[in-house]
């Protein structure tokens, strides 16, 4: 579905991509991990269209979008669920969902997307006349990856979803991405917490330094010293 | 040396201009050349602080005047001699300029738009106060009656001489500041106030007396023109003219350059002339509008910066270094240096902090850390994202104040001191994404903190001789001339570096300087880092690329979630369980 | 300086409503392209006043109703409004350089029009401008209250487009966060031309009201800037009532500054707040 080949990026000159070369099968749920640093934020954003590749390819389901606008790359089929949030805490949290639903498309079936949001997350129906900026950090994943699945995505980007939530938290929201996974859509999901990230995802790629160190099932890696060297150093 | 012919071209050009009086020619010449010297003293005097500093202000009209209205009163209400009235002018405008800087820079989110729309305010509550109380009162003031000081051949040939003086003196302490350390200090707050204020730059006084000036002088010129136009009201003196010439002038001429602002007055006073007395008058004001325009489109610096700029050999910006085929280690090993024998053993450790608490928004950044540096060593902070390192470090260097605790630089107590305080007192900041100033060149950027951290160089020459020092120690000599904009993001990283140590601090806080570099040039960053280290400077050093941290730091500290989580010899602190658990995640049932 | 009778402060306070019904209707597409493109347009004031002539000159010429002179000024602000902002956005300029920008074609519009219609003041004549309504011992001139209908119709409609349509939900996203919104198919580029070109037809309409209201001279422009610039921030950038609430508010204070001392004092008024404003809360501002 998605394929990324020899990409290059420079981002504001503070974090960068060294030809990088992986792919996301339909269905899969595909993590990537890494040290701080390591690109992983740089990588989900330029699959999301927000920077540009100085080189490389991206291609989603055969088309070649590495030029597209970065307003079309929601009509390619993805869909953002950036680092730290980044909800639009001046509106409400039914209307971030709105906006999550903005393309036509996903516009028509927005009251069936809402309800089947709201059924993976029941504590926003409470919520949703309430400014997105007065909820707490758990809630506020909850939107950011409802907003995201209310553009009915078939690839669905998740930046470190796990950032700044309590362990208890974390867990409800690795739940609900088995979920959506689950309900085949794919996924690739960046973290920093690798050991909930390597029990949830089928395949795994780890990142140092802009670059690919090593790729395999969850259970492999772990086993390989390339983590522990990237993450500790030891 | 080129620098010093400017004041003696304009001493040169003053004297020659004194004679034009005498050279008995049509009073027309008098007349353009006192309105052209008029807009040079009121544009320059503006470009004081909205150039240098890059506070536009809108409200140059109120100080401009404040001196009208000043001198009008004192002259015909209370018959004082005229020649006396100007300098109470320049005081009284001074006044006012210094009252509203030191309301308007204590608020920090007063730039920009809000500072121009704030002093275009102040203008016209100005004149309401004036055309409503006896100083105007409405009918305006008449200054006929008022005795012309007999400087010249004719009272007009004596306005000419006055404000001929003003020009010259307007200039030459353009060109003093714009030569002196002052300046090098607003032109810093122009590109990047906070990071200015952080390299030791006392930003609200220098603010402060760049208004005073630029005021002082406005209220000058003010006041010689009251006398000039004989009859003022506050139409005529408080209206936009004022703000939105200067304006144009400046930009027009190039508002980085001391005599930018002069050079538009004259080509805008020879348009205007242009215009006057033919039936297009009434298009003046459109076409300073549509110049306006223009400026702003196709010319955003200034005709001058345009002209003058050396074609710069085109250097493109360096690509990083070449990218190396992906090893089993990414990084080839570093070689460990003997730790130990460094760390000396001193009594007082340069920095203690203890209880350092900080919160954003009811969120704990911070939670009572304490921890000491020792003289000498590498101290590593490390830690997951958002853990804390990056806020402990703008703690400590000024940039947010703590919320509780203490921190103390070698004994003394600089908590809660201003950013440019604690430059002052010996430490210094690299920053992760860097900042330098964009529109000064990189040798400058060194010298700014030569002069203003750390012991401070009183000299602009002084201060760039010692920034060569560093700028070789740094590898980058050979880009002393170019802009930061020019350099890739290695260069710019080094130049942070160079920057950091041109005041020799105690202490230097590195935050994620590898962050982005390719392999080689991580090796080459951390052999500098070395060397810093090998003359004796203290380094703090915030990083991720953990073959880096293990190989150069004495001691590590891990931060989780705003708490000091282990400290101790690298080693052995990664190998504790609990630090391992906080970077790889716990997995849960 | 003598308390006026109950009569002549009932009267002004209920001019300083009309009047600053006109601020708020000014106000609205100021605050808007302030608070959702992050541009300070001063060019505003002169899109609402060259609106104001052309206006007088189509029912001086054309004999035209001054009301149907809409169906051709609020297009053609929309084309002028969008252009600028075209012009913005080709050249890139910052917030800083926009108002710049528009300060200078403030200038150029004042010569044009002192060059076409001269400095003298011109007033409508029109059937509109001497009807009034009575109500009690009050008058309500119809000029001002059609401005004020105006006023509170473009408000309502306005914060209608901006919570419940989803183009009004994608300019305010926009405007907190663009290339979020962007990665939720928001085309932000199409979107500020349409902002831009409305504001520009609202400040064409403000200038038709203008000019039915009394007489209009070219250096009138710069009187309205203070004033309108205290009713957006007091009453909120991008906010769809904020600035006609504000606006009436400041109204009001001038109106009755104006009846217990002298007109001549009122500017005092809304600059000051201006100032205060800016000082008390930059943050709520820009």
């Amino acid at each position: 579905m998605l394929e990324v080949h020899g990409l290059e990026v420079a981002y504001g000159q503070a974090g960068a991509l060294w030809n990088l070369t992986l792919h996301a099968g339909s269905g899969e749920l595909l993590c990537i991990v890494g040290p701080n640093g390591a690109g992983k934020t740089t990588l989900v954003n330029t699959i999301a269209g927000l920077l540009k590749p100085k080189a490389g390819r991206l291609v989603m389901d055969g088309h070649d979008i590495t030029r597209w606008a970065p307003h079309r790359y929601c009509e390619a089929g993805i869909a953002l669920v950036p680092e730290g949030r980044r909800l639009f805490t001046g509106m409400t949290v039914r209307e971030n969902l709105d906006i999550g639903s903005y393309l036509p498309v996903a516009r028509g079936l927005r009251r069936e997307t809402m309800a089947e949001v709201l059924e993976l997350f029941p504590a926003l129906e409470a919520k949703l006349q309430s400014p997105a900026g007065e909820l707490s950090g758990g809630q506020q994943q909850m939107v950011a990856i409802g907003r995201a699945l209310m553009a009915r995505p078939r690839l669905l980007l998740l930046d470190e979803p796990s950032l700044g939530l309590s362990p208890l938290v974390t867990q409800g929201m690795f739940d609900a991405i088995r979920k959506i996974s689950a309900r085949g859509i794919t996924i690739v999901l960046v973290e920093q917490n690798v050991a909930m990230a390597m029990r949830a995802a089928h395949r795994a790629y780890v990142l140092e330094l802009g670059r690919i160190v090593a790729e395999g099932l969850p259970d492999d890696l772990m086993a390989r010293p390339e983590i522990r060297k990237a993450y500790l150093g030891i | 040396m080129k620098m010093r012919a400017a004041p003696l071209a304009i001493v040169g050009a003053g004297l020659a201009l004194c004679a034009l009086p005498y050279l008995r020619l049509p009073a027309f010449y008098e007349s353009f050349l006192y309105l052209a010297l008029y807009w040079v003293v009121l544009a320059t005097s503006w470009n004081l602080l909205s150039g240098y500093a890059g506070y536009f202000s809108f409200g140059h009209g109120a100080f401009f005047g404040a001196g009208v209205y000043t001198s009008a009163t004192l002259a015909t209400r209370y018959e004082w001699p005229f020649l006396w009235t100007l300098p109470v002018a320049a005081a009284v405008s001074a006044a006012i300029g210094v009252g509203v800087g030191a309301v308007a820079f204590r608020v920090r989110g007063v730039r920009g738009e809000l500072f121009a729309l704030l002093t275009l305010a102040v203008t016209f509550v100005l004149a309401t106060i004036v055309g409503n109380t006896p100083i105007d009162g409405g009918p305006g003031v008449y200054l006929n009656a008022v005795p012309v000081p007999k400087l010249g051949p004719s009272a007009t040939s004596s306005l000419y001489l006055m404000m001929l003086a003003a020009a010259v003196a307007t200039l030459l302490i353009s060109w003093t500041v714009r030569n002196s350390r002052f300046g090098a200090g607003l032109f810093a707050i122009h590109d990047d106030e906070d990071a200015a204020e952080v390299m030791g730059v006392p930003t609200f006084r220098w603010k402060l007396g760049a208004l005073a000036l630029s005021s002082a002088l406005a209220g000058w010129a003010g006041g010689i023109h009251a006398l000039f136009v004989s009859y003022v009201t506050t139409a005529e003196t408080f209206n936009l003219t004022v703000p939105l010439t200067v304006v144009l002038m400046s930009i027009l001429g190039g508002t980085r350059h001391w005599a930018g602002p002069a050079v538009g007055a004259v080509a805008i006073t020879c348009l205007l002339f242009a215009f006057t007395g033919s039936s297009q008058a009434v298009l003046g004001k459109g076409a300073i509008g549509l110049i306006l325009v223009a400026g702003v489109l196709f010319m955003p610096d200034g005709a001058l910066s345009k002209l003058l700029r050396r074609p710069r050999a085109q250097t493109p910006v360096e690509p990083p270094d070449a990218v190396e085929a992906p090893t089993a280690s990414v990084i080839a090993p570093i070689e460990e240096a003997p730790r130990g024998a460094r760390a000396k053993a001193s009594t007082q450790p340069v920095l203690a902090v203890r209880g350092l608490d900080k919160s954003f928004r009811g969120l704990k950044a911070l939670s009572n850390v304490s921890l000491d540096v020792r003289e000498g060593e590498i101290l590593g902070l490390l830690g997951p994202n958002g853990s804390g390192k990056s806020t402990f470090i703008n703690v400590v260097s000024g940039h947010f104040a703590a919320d509780g605790g203490e921190v103390r630089l070698d004994g003394r107590d600089i908590s809660g001191l201003p950013a440019h305080r604690i430059a002052r007192a010996g430490i210094a900041r690299t920053y992760q994404i860097p900042r330098p100033f964009a529109q000064m060149s990189v040798l400058d950027n060194v010298a700014l903190a030569a002069m203003y951290a750390g012991r401070g160089i009183a000299h602009v020459d002084a201060g760039r001789a010692e920034a060569r020092q560093w700028l070789e120690f740094a590898h980058l000599e050979g880009k002393a001339d170019a802009l930061p904009g020019e350099l890739n993001l290695h260069q710019r990283k080094f130049l942070e570096l160079a920057r950091a140590l041109a005041s020799r601090p105690r202490l230097v806080l590195l935050d994620e300087v590898l962050c982005g570099l390719t392999p080689s040039e991580i090796h080459a960053a951390v052999a500098l880092i070395r060397r810093i280290r090998d003359q004796g400077t203290t380094i703090v050093f915030v990083e991720h690329v953990m073959e880096a941290v293990m190989a150069l730091t004495d001691r590590i500290v891990v931060f989780n979630q705003g708490l000091v989580l282990a400290e101790g010899l690298p080693a052995d602190v990664m190998n504790q369980p609990d630090v391992r658990d906080a970077y790889l995640g716990v997995a849960h049932a | 300086m003598s308390f006026p009778s109950w009569t002549l402060l009932a009267q002004s306070v209920l001019s300083g409503v009309f009047v600053g019904g006109l601020y708020g209707l000014l106000g609205l597409g100021l605050g808007l392209s302030w608070g959702l493109l992050r541009t300070i347009n001063l060019a505003h004031f002169a899109f609402a006043f060259l609106s104001a002539y052309l206006c007088y000159q189509l029912t001086v010429s054309a004999h035209m109703d001054p009301l149907l002179t809409l169906a051709l000024v609020v297009p053609l602000m929309f084309l002028l409004g969008a252009g600028l902002h075209g012009l913005s956005d080709r050249f890139r300029l910052t917030p800083f350089s926009s108002l710049l920008l528009t300060f200078g074609v403030m200038g150029i519009a004042e010569s044009l029009m002192q060059w076409f219609w001269t400095a003298d003041p011109r007033k409508l004549e029109s059937s509109y401008g001497d009807m009034k309504l009575r109500l009690g011992p009050l008058y309500l001139p119809i000029p001002e209250l059609l401005t004020l209908a105006c006023a509170v119709a473009v408000a309502f409609a306005a914060w209608v487009v901006l919570r419940h349509t989803d183009l009004g939900k994608a300019l305010r996203a926009s405007a907190e966060d663009a290339p979020v919104a962007a990665a939720f198919g928001i085309n932000q580029r199409r979107n500020s031309f349409i902002l831009a070109g409305t504001c520009a037809s609202l400040a064409g309409l403000a200038g038709v009201c203008i000019a039915l209201s009394g007489s209009i001279s070219p250096s009138q422009m710069y009187g309205w800037v203070g004033v309108v610039f205290a009713a957006v921030m007091l009453g909120g950038l991008g906010s769809a009532f904020g600035p006609l609430v504000a606006g009436m508010v400041i109204g009001v204070s001038e109106a009755v500054t104006m009846a217990v001392t002298a007109p001549s004092w009122a500017p005092l008024v809304s600059f000051t707040l201006l100032i205060v404003i800016l000082l008390l809360r930059p943050g709520r501002v820009g």
